[in-house]
């Protein structure tokens, strides 16, 4: 807190859900450390990571949970979204079957999960299409902390592997009142954006005010967050009735 | 993929009530193939917390005799005309709401653990003593009781005389294991705790009821020796965590949020999950035990960790009531002190005689209310949930409900202002006999947990007691619950704000 007033940052609790190997863990490992793995390991029960994402007036912090798309039971997925205000839910634009399944957890989410939570559809693996990295899939408004993606080069020769087009995901989308992106983890092609849109499109309202020390130790009391971290020895002696 | 029966399992733990839960924990980062499964399609068990849907089936489901021997006489009340509820998922409400005191060692290991960070806490703040109306112009009035100095000094709820009365004791509970204060209350130690007060201290009823309040017990006979316990665990809890209050509350349902957020960490550790899967049989066998489960898999583990479904006989049956109100009882959620954070959860405390049947018999055990703003994520903006608890009796449904009728006045924000009951749950729950793990063989069993008003640290020791029998002697005792934050999962909000 040394020179300028920080902006007040926000938790949001965030989950992937999907098929398996549509990658999920990939936009995640995009978004978070601006890296991509080729053949990464199928993730086991799930993965927890954070990530901030600084936008004009405010900072928010987002707790992504990663759930593994091979789960057998479906049994996780529902103590991940469980109060989540945002959910990410992740298609493979090469394979139909993918997106049949996404739109599984979509009505599932707006059936169990809280009623406000935000839902974005996401088609990945844009690299594997003539669309490359360049065109097609909405444009984010807004920048997080990376750099924009690089252009894929080489992989349109390989010929358009889409199955799943544009505007048949994207109607689906509208109908269901879903962000909707088409990403590629690989070049990182609008991964930012889309964690910048679900940042925008939180309300104002449900966002809760992060226990930071601008928070913790700052002139409004009412903030109700407690930090455990932060435990504090010489408070109790002052505090307690001896 | 491999099916559940090519596994051989180390440990298949039946339930994700908070002790299996933590268990999980304790094992996430162990390497063993963990299964965790539960009969119920939600998390939790008894501690769970259930959108109003939900809680509508689990009512039909222990009418049915799905709660084990714990659970009964369920019931659940909506008005015909459903105005002012939300839609059912916008409520949390929460079968285990107990608050955790700041030195619980539950904290402790949530902290060591890493847990914590994954957790909303909330504050707790005044308790209030309920004050019955007395002839005829003394309306009925909830007392706030003064637990810190500062508190002590400026109430204005006791006299100058009963503050020093009060000022001394408290200063007694915090140095009672010393020798000149054991020579005060040994004589008293299994005698009520209201002998003390009277004797030793020469206090009167009313002074004697703020005290007994600090106990949260259920008990109206608590003997001395537990009550000072629970009493000082109380005042040494003030101001841990920040000034002005001595025990927190996870936000989304208390206990049930801490029973997820353990549950999650052996996920991401590699646990399999598994809901609406219960256990149809189970056979000892050479080298641990075969299991079918409802789902028709047939399984192997070299260990079973189960919970008790069966309530103790003689043991204490709780009845709870919890009601969804359209008002925030704004007013209860004051700060007690400059700086505090804003509470979210009150305690009411109605001392037994306090209350009143229709027939004009008094109640003979205390009634607890514990209100809980919207905070706590439980309820939506302007309303609160209030979880209202006393010892199970053939009284008890009209106490609670006397209980709240007189909450509902005494702290009604304006009389202009309609104060309704939107919803209400209630039910019984019985409890186990003591808390030591049992072990046959191959099978540890949790017994059921007591429940109560604030968080008991008995209902660790057995799931260390497990933890150290299923790692046998890889269990190294300085690392139980100890980890670090895993890759990526680090706080780190300092690095943006400190320069």
């Amino acid at each position: 807190m040394a020179d300028s007033a920080p902006k007040p940052s926000s938790s949001v609790k965030l989950v992937l859900l999907g098929e398996a190997a549509v990658g999920k863990s990939s936009l995640v490992l995009r978004f978070v450390s601006n890296d991509f793995q080729e053949n990464k390991e199928p993730t086991i029960g799930a993965a927890f990571l954070t990530q901030k994402c600084n936008l004009p007036t405010r900072t928010i912090k987002f707790e992504i949970w990663d759930t593994a798309g091979q789960e057998r039971f479906a049994s996780l997925a529902p103590m991940y979204y469980r109060n989540a205000q945002a959910a990410l839910v992740v298609y493979d634009l090469t394979k139909p079957t993918s997106l049949i399944k996404a739109k599984h957890w979509v009505a599932e989410l707006q059936r169990q999960a809280s009623p406000g939570i935000v839902i974005a559809l996401v088609g990945n693996k844009l690299d594997l299409t003539n669309d490359g990295a360049a065109g097609g899939g909405a444009a984010g408004a807004g920048a997080c902390d990376d750099d924009d993606a690089a252009a894929a080069a080489g992989e349109d020769a390989a010929g358009d592997a889409r199955k799943i087009t544009t505007e048949e995901a994207k109607e689906y989308a509208d109908e269901e009142g879903l962000l909707f992106f088409e990403t590629s983890a690989k070049t990182g092609y609008n991964v930012t954006e889309v964690f910048t849109a679900i940042a925008n499109a939180i309300p104002e309202t449900s966002l809760k005010t992060n226990r930071g020390p601008g928070a913790a130790h700052g002139a409004r009391h009412e903030q109700p967050g407690i930090d455990l971290g932060r435990q504090d020895d010489g408070a109790s002696r002052d505090n307690c009735a001896c | 993929m491999e099916s559940l029966s090519d596994i051989h399992w180390d440990v298949v733990i039946s339930g994700t009530g908070l002790q299996q839960s933590l268990l999980a924990l304790a094992l996430s980062r162990s390497g063993k193939k963990i299964l965790h499964i539960d009969s119920n399609d939600f998390y939790g068990g008894t501690e769970a917390s259930l959108g109003l849907q939900d809680a509508a089936s689990w009512v039909s489901r222990i009418e049915a005799g799905g709660g084990g021997g714990l659970l009964k006489s369920a019931a659940i009340w909506r008005p015909e005309d459903s105005t002012g509820l939300a839609a059912s998922r916008q409520y949390y409400l929460a079968l285990a709401p107990q608050v955790v005191h700041a030195r619980s060692r539950l904290l402790e290991q949530l902290v060591s653990s890493r847990a914590y960070r994954q957790v909303e806490f909330l504050a707790v703040g005044s308790s209030y003593v309920f004050k019955p109306a007395s002839e005829p112009t003394q309306p009925a009035a909830l007392v706030r009781i003064p637990s810190t100095r500062e508190e002590v000094f400026s109430t204005t709820a006791v006299s100058t005389k009963e503050k020093r009365l009060l000022m001394k004791f408290l200063k007694f509970v915090l140095d009672h294991d010393s020798s000149p204060q054991q020579e005060t209350w040994h004589p008293y130690a299994e005698k009520p705790l209201s002998a003390l007060l009277s004797e030793a201290f020469n206090m009167g009823e009313e002074l004697q009821k703020l005290i007994y309040t600090l106990t949260l017990s259920l008990n109206p006979g608590i003997n001395t020796k537990d009550g000072l316990a629970v009493i000082r665990r109380h005042i040494s809890s003030m101001g841990v965590y920040g000034p002005g209050f001595a025990a927190i509350y996870p936000k989304w349902g208390g206990l049930s949020e801490i029973a997820q957020v353990s549950c999650r960490a052996c996920a991401v550790g590699g646990g399999v999950y598994m809901l609406g899967t219960g256990i149809q049989s189970t056979e000892v066998v050479e080298g641990g035990v075969k299991l079918e489960l409802t789902s028709g898999d047939a399984i192997r583990t070299r260990l079973l960790v189960r919970a008790s479904e069966d309530a103790a006989s003689g043991m204490p049956v709780i009845r709870r009531l919890v009601a969804v109100t359209n008002s925030s009882f704004d007013s209860l959620f004051e700060p007690a002190v400059e700086g505090a954070p804003r509470p979210a959860v009150a305690i009411i405390a109605y001392p037994a005689g306090s209350l009143s049947t229709a027939a004009g018999k008094a109640s003979e055990h205390p009634v607890y209310l514990s209100a809980h703003s919207s905070e706590t994520g439980e309820c939506p903006a302007g309303q609160s949930v209030l979880y209202l608890t006393t010892n199970a009796s053939p009284d008890a449904q009209e106490l609670l409900g006397r209980a709240l009728d007189a909450f509902l006045d005494a702290a009604k924000p304006s009389a202009q202002q309609e104060v309704r009951v939107l919803t209400k749950l209630e039910y019984e729950q019985g409890s186990g006999g003591s808390s030591v793990l049992i072990t046959q063989g191959p099978i540890l069993t949790f017994q059921a947990t007591t429940p109560s008003i604030a968080f008991s640290d008995s209902v660790l020791d057995p799931i260390r007691s497990a933890w150290k029998k299923i790692l046998g002697d890889e269990a190294v005792d300085d690392e139980y619950l100890t980890f670090s934050d895993r890759e990526g999962a680090a706080d780190d909000d300092d690095d943006v704000y400190e320069q």
